[in-house]
């Protein structure tokens, strides 16, 4: 587990870099104010506060010692405040974007390919009984 | 508690008519003898003509506690979609291949994989904006909804949230007739493109795969999970539904006009059996005349239309008993799971709370951007709707009952179509193809595309009939010759010597010979027993081999049995 949570951090520190550009003042776990007139459920956070980070962390499946809990909080903090400087940013005049790249579709044909090296997918499920991938009985958190 | 409800149902009918009953219970009621308890009035609904007096009393015992409580349904209907490779990799996907063939480190969420896009995907989701006449986004995003579940390889679902490619439409349709008729318009809030998840089984119980994104633990006591991956990443059409239905059978026919909507559209099988075509239902219910809405229940694993019409009315009785006896406090938010064996919702997880999706646009994946002229271009090249198609049918005079039938499958539409422009006279065909030819498809187990019979050679029977060329009865016969082995209509009654025998003389000849071998029942008839002409008209037309025209044929003979020769 302690591999995987590292995983996922960086995954998360990455992804939100990239991604955030595209949705200028909307980072994803932060959904502030939308830019659009839907309104969602989700829970509107007041802008820029840390998040909750045994929280998060229970969200992403991780489990975190109270000592990892402690070192990562000021690096989860780092990231939000990166965020911050970006809400600086004057955008008044900017029309909202979609996404940040406007070259638009990268479509495939409808034609089917099949993968040809299954024995190495396979040989890498931690858990298989021919023909399934075994899985954990239930994934219960809340 | 919802046991109460029914046994008093029972309880009631049973005391005032228990022979009724007891030949319902035998000989109509389809389902299991588990259900005595939750037999609702649904499947009274279902089973209309056949005993009316238990129906009545017990339709009055829910109809008390229902008339006063309004129902609001609401339908996510998922359609899976019959392009030959997934949504975001060039995976071939075939209903039931062997398991977890049909992968690559892209739909089985390998890192460093990059999803891109089947362009057959924007394609069907554009025709099906269209034909639920929504607005479509020319500009439009994925994103990820995330959480975790073992038949979700990538910890995540790529689908779309804020801007959806088509929002608000609406769709038309006519209940049938045993269910009341009548025109409706329920509107569509949007549709969405998605991936679908891998197939969970629990070993011992069954498949209940479908969408099932809870993080609860209603199966923990299953002794084995697996899962097959051969869905995962084939891509889905969310459809989600006004809350505009406030029956079962409102509910079940706007299932099964999407399943023609996307059959005519050629975008899916819209199979439920198969999961193709899935819904999940929203019920709650209010006290008349409330403006703000109930506790609202979710409905899943429905496997069919009847199914929908029948847990929603199960579901309503359910909440209107609850409300009725001030215990409106015991509804709660929650998913059901409807049981066909034993005809009921059960609970499945409660307290859904605000799932904590943490959508963000998905990075791997452009925007997604139609221009006018390809929208143009899709709208242009639609078929004919169901919908439309069945205005034109009502325009040419054919009954509503007519009109469903054949609008139902494109298939049998577009054969109808074929006759009538091949000149068939339009009820006669309608007649034509409900009766004899539906009758042979249902006992042969064929769809009108496997028959032999051709439109134009029906066509040209109903012309031969018509035109008195050979008799009703010989195309009945005909036709059956047709429907096996094909052929002409003309080479088959030039083959069988079939045309019809309408010379005044040539018939006079037979009935004369007739009336000749038969002088005590001319007597008879002659003595008053008028109602012997059935017997000679009988005897001749066996004569004739069935090929006498039969109005001359009763003609004659009258004139002759009264003794004008």
């Amino acid at each position: 587990m302690g591999s995987r949570a590292l995983l996922m951090l960086t995954n998360f520190n990455f992804k939100t870099t990239v991604s955030s550009f595209g949705s200028a003042s909307n980072p994803f776990f932060l959904i502030k104010n939308n830019l659009r007139t839907r309104n969602f459920s989700t829970k509107t956070r007041s802008s820029l506060q840390p998040p909750d980070l045994p929280g998060l962390a229970e969200t992403a499946r991780i489990s975190l010692a109270p000592n990892e809990v402690e070192e990562f909080a000021p690096k989860i903090g780092q990231v939000i405040d990166w965020f911050g400087q970006l809400q600086a940013v004057d955008l008044d005049n900017v029309e909202p974007a979609i996404r940040a790249d406007t070259e638009g579709d990268n479509l495939r044909e409808d034609a089917p390919q099949t993968f040809e090296n299954k024995e190495a997918l396979i040989a890498s499920v931690p858990s298989y009984e021919e023909p399934y991938i075994k899985v954990p009985k239930v994934l219960n958190k809340e | 508690m919802a046991s109460t409800l029914f046994r008093t149902i029972q309880i009631h009918p049973f005391l005032l008519y228990p022979t009724a009953l007891f030949s319902r219970r035998n000989g109509v009621l389809y389902c299991t003898m588990k259900s005595s308890q939750t037999q609702t009035a649904t499947q009274e609904k279902q089973q209309p003509p056949k005993v009316k007096v238990p129906q009545h009393a017990l339709k009055k015992t829910v109809d008390k506690i229902t008339r006063d409580y309004e129902a609001i349904i609401g339908i996510e209907t998922h359609v899976q979609l019959s392009t030959l490779t997934k949504a975001f990799c060039s995976c071939p996907y075939n209903y039931g291949s062997q398991p977890n063939t049909s992968i690559c480190p892209i739909c089985m969420g390998l890192p460093g994989a990059l999803p891109v896009l089947n362009s057959k995907v924007i394609k069907f989701a554009v025709k099906l904006g269209l034909a639920l006449n929504c607005k479509l986004s020319l500009n439009s995003k994925f994103d990820r909804k995330q959480y975790f579940y073992p038949d979700l390889p990538k910890g995540y679902q790529i689908s779309q949230f804020d801007i959806p490619i088509a929002t608000g439409g609406y769709v038309d349709l006519d209940l049938p007739l045993e269910f009341g008729g009548g025109h409706r318009k329920f509107g569509i809030t949007r549709v969405h493109m998605e991936e679908d998840a891998g197939k969970l089984l629990h070993s011992g119980n069954g498949d209940y795969s479908q969408e099932i994104t809870s993080l609860t633990s209603i199966y923990s006591y299953f002794s084995k999970h697996t899962v097959d991956l051969n869905r995962a990443g084939v891509p889905l059409l969310e459809i989600v539904s006004e809350p505009d239905m406030r029956t079962g059978i409102e509910a079940a026919e706007y299932a099964a006009e999407l399943q023609r909507v996307v059959r005519y559209l050629g975008i899916s099988n819209g199979n439920m059996q198969e999961g193709s075509l899935r819904c999940d239902v929203n019920v709650s219910i209010r006290p008349v005349g409330q403006s703000e809405f109930g506790t609202k229940v979710e409905i899943k694993n429905l496997n069919s239309f009847s199914s929908i019409n029948r847990a929603i009315d199960f579901e309503i009785s359910r909440q209107a008993l609850l409300h009725s006896q001030g215990q409106s406090d015991q509804i709660v938010q929650e998913t059901r799971l409807w049981e066909e064996g034993a005809q009921k919702t059960v609970t499945m997880r409660k307290k859904e709370g605000l799932s904590d999706y943490r959508y963000f646009p998905e990075p791997d994946l452009p925007e997604v951007i139609l221009t006018q002229e390809y929208v143009d271009s899709i709208s242009n090249s639609l078929p004919e709707l169901p919908e439309a198609k069945r205005r034109r049918y009502e325009k040419m005079g054919l009954s509503m009952q007519d009109v469903l039938f054949l609008a139902n499958d494109m298939n049998v539409a577009e054969y109808f179509d074929a006759t009538l422009s091949s000149g068939a006279d339009i009820k006669l065909a309608a007649n034509w193809i409900m009766g004899d030819i539906a009758a042979y498809m249902k006992n042969e187990k064929l769809s009108i595309n496997d028959i032999k019979l051709t439109p134009q050679e029906l066509a040209e029977l109903i012309a031969s009939i018509k035109s008195g060329t050979i008799s009703g009865k010989i195309g009945k016969e005909i036709l059956s010759e047709l429907l096996a082995k094909g052929g002409t209509v003309k080479g088959l009654i030039e083959e069988k010597d079939l045309i019809q025998i309408a010379d005044p003389v040539e018939i006079g000849k037979m009935i004369d010979k007739v009336i000749s071998e038969n002088p005590k029942q001319l007597e008879q008839y002659r003595g008053g027993k008028t109602k012997l002409q059935g017997f000679f008209a009988g005897q001749v037309m066996k004569l004739s081999k069935g090929k006498a025209n039969p109005g001359l044929l009763n003609k004659i003979l009258l004139e002759k049995l009264n003794g004008q020769s």
